[in-house]
């Protein structure tokens, strides 16, 4: 082989002096990869087979799930994140995701808590047909909606609504655990007094727990209701909160409807954004109504979608592409099922898809077609590359 | 068809423009792509109403259409330079520490001249030769290397004879006594990972002249914009990319590549191969140790990895401005030591007197993020090892405690930071180990030591025909040499293939 010049430069002998000698002592350090890969996968697994190991009737229309591991520890999580569960209902392979209501500081098991959603393909099969001893695929812990003790005020208001309670539930229950010195006041919001979900824990743990407060809000009261009733508002946030709301982080999880009514009278209060953190909660319930929608749409207008190299499938204009895919047996990869998390990102190579403004699509993935089809809904005939 | 002319595996930098540069070339390529995105680290995710960029800093190489750089040239070759739009950094980087030193160097070199005189007039003459030996430098570089003089000699390239093999720190220790000129002038070490007595003079000579005289640029639409359009271009010359599946095995017969088998367990067959994954990986689980010839794995096994990184990525709901933040890149400095001692912090968990950068993209293009908010990229370098001796149930307490004192770190220049995070997210090394799949998160691949670097560098090619190497592992770690590597790997295919025709 031809002499390099750089054999020549001042240095050169030395530097191949030691060439030589990591030569000879060659670790085997560099092939180690086992151990890291394992290490990773024990923090953030792919998937997770889990065990039913209880089931605890929680309202008529809601159980909780205990779902524990047969092999290693469960993955650290934070109170707040969820699991999404990947299961086969009908023939139909999908995903949802559910907020974990146990708490962090113990992580012998997970616990999800389910409620009943009419025509809740997921919800009615789990609540209606998974017993104890039965295995559930899921992910690891994921999401954003947590206290980040960087920059959160210690003084949280959360306001939930419905089965919106779960990761209230976590973070509750982590605090009292572990004596931690945040105060959390919960506003929680359900239509009837009998859809209040963890309501006896709730009330045992705000009597005895100076830092935990709660505040049933229940729309549609009976006459004899005691607790607070109607919707929750700028003035009984004050009320109860008193002038702490100035240097309070907000937390909420719930419906489109509770944000919709909730955030204006938040930012009545002068809260500025950052202190505003909101949970994902699914796709729109009814496209139809976001401000955006082409209303010349007819509701159940059908579209063809045909995947390049692949099939071709159906999918009215009104379901959530990846709902359709999913039905057709196409199975994008899918986590937080709410427009965020980008997993189900798709390229759009022909035709129109609608996507709800202000969804977080990277700025160049929207220049070249990409979309989150959880969130999508065709408008035209499709092609798609997965 | 389960048979293509050529397999890329892993869509990061390196394989997106090997894989574009073979279709262009008129191959039928297939790309694999374990994630759902391409880039590698070339992405970015959004968190609220902010796209978070992951890992571009200042790219170097580009120029102008005028004076194009080699980056440049490359990009327009495959043909997305015109897809691109790319914003010129308007300074080269500040050093700040919390005694209020504060110097902005502009990327230009009578400037820099100008400002670090001023600051350091009792090191004039020094700053003067000490330019004056960086540029004789690069000529002699460029003269003997990218014109490839067939009579290089000593005599006609004293200076790189001299210099290169040098230890930056020996040289700079050699023109200066003022401690902090001395920092200053060395903060971009970091770009490198390793630290200034370790790093060959070459190396420091060339990032300067580089960004001195190509200008330091961004994208806009970040690093992801990048990825996507050399994607959509690879898609326009009717390639085919799969995400969400990668390789799980490369086929072999004897010393010939024949296929790999993907995550979903179809075989696909290739003639060629090219690999965006670690010769690490690659050898030791794709292939398999026992396939491949002694010599070459102890060659693997004789590098260290580089260092990993611990990262923040802050959404500001306020303008660059309002916090003090004026300046793209900023070099945060409470030590002036650049020696090894920095591989010390680097190896412990804790995040205490280190060297950071906090890169704000907002200050060179406004519309970097939404209008009236600016993010902020703040990196300082961590092995990944350590990070592997955690309980994992310690794992999100260190990270917050670290993440906290780096926010300390920054809130002693930027005071009012605090009061303004809208959004904040943590990357340890155990995240790049994750995203990146890079064996101990290591973002630059195999460490620059001098004895690994330049000259000594593990290359493209391997001991098995049809197979070669693209991204960091060949050489040096970044967006330039990254993107670079894989137009190489593609011209090696281009030509064996013509040399089989032929």
């Amino acid at each position: 082989m031809k002499k390099g010049i750089w054999e020549d430069f001042d240095g050169y002998d030395g530097i191949k002096e030691k060439i030589k000698a990591s030569r000879i002592a060659a670790g085997k350090h560099s092939f180690e990869l086992e151990f890291a890969d394992q290490y990773i996968k024990r923090l953030h697994p792919d998937r997770l087979t889990l065990k039913v190991a209880d089931i605890i009737q929680e309202t008529p229309t809601t159980k909780t799930f205990r779902l524990v591991s047969a092999a290693n520890d469960l993955p650290p999580f934070q109170a707040g994140q969820y699991l999404s569960l990947f299961i086969e209902v009908e023939g139909i392979r999908t995903s949802r995701p559910y907020s974990i209501s146990s708490q962090p500081n113990q992580i012998g098991y997970y616990d999800i808590t389910v409620k009943q959603v009419a025509n809740g393909l997921v919800s009615n099969f789990l609540l209606n047909h998974v017993s104890i001893g039965d295995s559930l695929t899921v992910s690891g812990p994921q999401g954003n909606f947590y206290f980040n003790p960087l920059v959160h005020d210690e003084n949280m208001i959360c306001i939930a609504g419905g089965s919106g309670i779960t990761p209230f539930m976590s973070m509750i229950r982590e605090i009292v655990d572990r004596g931690l010195s945040r105060t959390l006041t919960l506003f929680y919001g359900n239509r009837y007094a009998n859809d209040i979900i963890f309501h006896e824990q709730l009330t045992h743990i705000s009597d005895h727990f100076d830092r935990i407060h709660y505040i049933p809000v229940i729309e549609k009261a009976s006459e004899d209701y005691q607790g607070q009733c109607g919707l929750i508002t700028v003035d009984l946030i004050k009320k109860v909160a008193g002038a702490s709301e100035k240097s309070a982080t907000f937390f909420l999880c719930g419906p489109q409807g509770m944000y919709d009514f909730c955030l204006p009278q938040i930012e009545q209060l002068g809260v500025p954004p950052r202190k505003i953190r909101k949970e994902l909660y699914g796709p729109p319930l009814d496209i139809c109504k976001d401000p955006g929608w082409p209303k010349e749409i007819e509701q159940n207008r059908l579209f063809s979608v045909s995947v390049k190299d692949g099939q071709t499938i159906s999918a009215p204009a009104t379901t959530p592409l990846l709902v359709s895919l999913e039905k057709g047996g196409v199975v994008p990869p899918s986590i937080c099922r709410s427009g965020e998390c980008s997993m189900c990102r798709i390229k759009i190579l022909s035709g129109k898809v609608f996507q709800p403004a202000g969804t977080p699509v990277r700025k160049s993935d929207h220049q070249y077609g990409y979309v989150h089809s959880c969130v999508s809904y065709p408008l035209e005939d499709l092609e798609i590359l997965l | 068809m389960n048979k293509y002319d050529a397999i890329v595996i892993g869509a990061g930098n390196g394989g997106l423009t090997a894989s574009t540069a073979l279709a262009q070339k008129g191959l039928n390529v297939l790309l694999l792509e374990r994630h759902n995105i391409p880039g590698g680290c070339a992405t970015s995710f959004c968190r609220g109403r902010f796209e978070f960029e992951i890992a571009l800093h200042q790219l170097s190489g580009l120029g102008t259409p005028e004076m194009p750089g080699p980056l440049r040239m490359d990009l327009d070759s495959l043909g997305v330079i015109q897809d691109l739009e790319f914003v010129e950094i308007s300074d080269l980087y500040s050093v700040q520490n919390p005694d209020g030193f504060h110097i902005a160097l502009k990327p230009d070199k009578e400037q820099i001249l100008d400002e670090l005189n001023n600051a350091f007039p009792h090191e004039k003459e020094a700053i003067d030769a000490f330019f004056d030996l960086v540029y004789k430098y690069a000529n002699d570089m460029i003269g003997a290397f990218i014109f490839r003089d067939p009579e290089a000699s000593r005599e006609k390239y004293p200076n790189l004879y001299t210099y290169a093999f040098k230890p930056a720190q020996s040289v700079i220790d050699d023109f200066f006594t003022d401690p902090l000129l001395k920092a200053v002038l060395s903060v971009y070490w970091g770009y490198l990972g390793v630290s200034t007595d370790q790093m060959a003079f070459a190396y420091l000579a060339m990032i300067l002249f580089q960004y001195i005289e190509f200008k330091p640029f961004h994208v806009k639409g970040g690093s992801q914009a990048l990825s996507n359009t050399i994607l959509n271009k690879f898609l326009s010359h009717g390639g085919t990319v799969r995400f969400n599946c990668g390789a799980s095995r490369i086929l072999t017969e004897g010393d010939t590549v024949q296929g790999v088998v993907t995550h979903q367990g179809d075989v696909v067959e290739s003639d060629y191969i090219v690999s965006n994954v670690s010769p690490i990986v690659t050898y030791g689980q794709l292939i398999g140790e026992e396939q491949i010839p002694e010599k070459t794995i102890t060659e693997v096994k004789s590098r260290q990895l580089s260092t990993s990184a611990f990262t923040m990525f802050v959404g500001f709901d306020c303008e660059p401005d309002d916090i003090g933040i004026h300046e793209s890149t900023n070099f945060l400095m409470v030590n002036t030591d650049m020696t090894i001692r920095n591989h010390d912090r680097m190896r412990r968990l804790e995040i205490d007197d280190e060297l950071m950068v906090l890169s704000c993209y907002d200050v060179s293009d406004p519309e970097f993020s939404p209008e009236g908010t600016c993010q902020a990229n703040i990196v300082t370098l961590k092995y990944g090892e350590p990070w592997l001796r955690l309980p994992p149930q310690q794992y999100l307490d260190v990270k917050y405690r670290c993440a906290e004192k780096m926010l300390q770190r920054v809130q002693a220049i930027y005071p009012d930071i605090r009061t303004h995070i809208e959004e904040i997210e943590v990357g340890t090394p155990l995240t790049h180990m994750r995203y990146l799949g890079h064996p101990l998160g290591a973002i630059y691949g195999f460490e620059q030591q001098t004895k690994d670097s330049l000259f000594f560098q593990p290359g493209r090619y391997t001991p098995i025909k049809g197979l070669y190497f693209a991204g960091c592992w060949t050489g040096d770690g970044g967006f330039e040499p990254t993107l670079r590597s894989g137009m190489s790997a593609a011209r090696s295919i281009a030509k064996q293939i013509e040399n089989k025709s032929a």
